[in-house]
């Protein structure tokens, strides 16, 4: 989910519009093998040309199977300790399994030179996830194509129940609302100028929760109230794009940001906030995900009028910490 | 357990009855419990359930398990 908010906009900018309106499709195919994605026509056809990502959808990373495909080529199975055994591949427990390894990580490189076709890797892949131990699942699939001809996703899978889904977009324009005064280089917050970077994320996670922001001291419910010095801002855009959306697109939409300050504005600063999906196998880089009580795995961009920027980075318990 | 440790409600909404609560993090096992063995207020009976706990707020804003295709 991809969320962000402008302070004093009432109305989003055309450019930004189109922007969000271009953030292409993705796919869902039900009951996919999940050696379709190892053989060789798919790996020439999308993976080799530019970046394919997929995703079990459904799937619980702490209880079920899960599979992802990263756009560097590499196919991550997460998988319980039976499947592992049945499957024959080779693998490592996972890092947040405990003495006794009940979860398995398994690697394959799909652009590996050694994983040409008729190779020996190669085969006994295929032989493991088509023969031995075939596992299917519902996968989200997307596909950022860098301009190569060729056959597109709906049309590969076109014998699969594939449906073609639009990322889910909605928009709303707070009004009134108390806004924390920050200065960029002020990460802990000046007493009496400016708030903290964690009073910030967690002011932005009231907003976007609808907490009540202003809470007198009698009030016996909450006692949460907007951090100090703060500003009351008349109208706020807040947009919030849900849907399986892929990176090259964050950051089409992240440059729009950064030239919404191109002309004057009474905004100081607007904020970027990215939720990965609680269930992936990997957070950053290849890290490899988990999820104990939660399995966040979040990141806010705070982008000023002068283009400095904060990145805050989030991650569960069972992660490793962000780059 | 809300007189021992205090929770805060930050916000309610009827229409899904969900709430979202913040209690200091040593506390969150005693409100987990508490909320989960609720079985009756005011002779009516009832069932609390946990949907998504993090210790940041921002994060409750999106949950991929709520997904629906």
């Amino acid at each position: 989910q991809v969320s962000f908010l402008i302070p004093e906009c009432g109305m989003l900018p055309e450019v930004l519009k189109s922007t969000i309106a271009d953030f292409g499709e993705y796919y869902l195919v039900r009951n996919l093998s999940i050696h379709e994605l190892v053989t060789h026509e798919f790996i020439d056809a999308f993976v080799k040309k530019g970046s394919c990502y997929a995703l079990t959808y459904n799937t619980r990373i702490d209880q079920d199977n899960t599979a992802a495909l990263l756009p560097n080529g590499k196919l991550i199975l997460s998988v319980d300790k039976d499947t592992y055994e049945e499957l024959g591949l080779q693998g490592h427990p996972s890092q947040y399994s405990g003495k006794k390894a009940m979860r398995y990580i398994i690697t394959i490189d799909l652009t590996d030179s050694g994983f040409h076709p008729d190779g020996k890797k190669h085969n006994r892949v295929l032989w493991a996830l088509k023969e031995k131990k075939p596992l299917e699942f519902d996968f989200l699939l997307a596909w950022y194509n860098t301009g190569a001809e060729g056959s597109t996703l709906m049309s590969y899978f076109s014998k699969n129940q594939i449906q073609a889904l639009k990322p889910k977009i909605t928009f709303s324009t707070l009004r009134d609302l108390q806004c924390p005064a920050l200065q960029s280089n002020e990460l802990q917050g000046k007493p009496e100028e400016s708030c903290s970077t964690e009073e910030l994320f967690e002011w932005l996670g009231a907003v976007m929760n609808q907490v009540s922001l202003d809470n007198k001291s009698s009030s016996f419910l909450s006692t949460y109230c907007c951090p100090q010095p703060s500003t009351i801002v008349e109208k706020a855009f807040l947009c919030t794009i849900t849907g399986f959306i892929i990176p090259e697109k964050i950051i089409q939409l992240l440059e729009q940001l950064c030239c919404y300050f191109g002309e004057p504005k009474l905004a100081y600063w607007l904020t970027l906030t990215v939720h990965g999906f609680a269930d992936s196998p990997v957070s950053w880089r290849e890290s490899e995900h988990g999820f104990h009580k939660g399995g966040e795995n979040l990141y806010n961009f705070v982008i000023f009028r002068n283009l400095d920027y904060w990145l805050q980075m989030a991650v569960g318990t069972n992660d490793d910490c962000p780059p | 357990v809300g007189a021992a440790l205090p929770v805060d409600v930050l916000v309610y909404e009827e229409k899904t009855l969900s709430a979202i609560l913040r209690v200091i993090s040593s506390g969150l096992v005693k409100l987990w419990s508490a909320l989960t063995l609720l079985g009756f207020y005011q002779n009516r009976r009832c069932a609390v359930r946990v949907l998504q706990t993090s210790p940041f707020l921002l994060a409750l804003s999106g949950n991929s398990r709520e997904l629906v295709l």
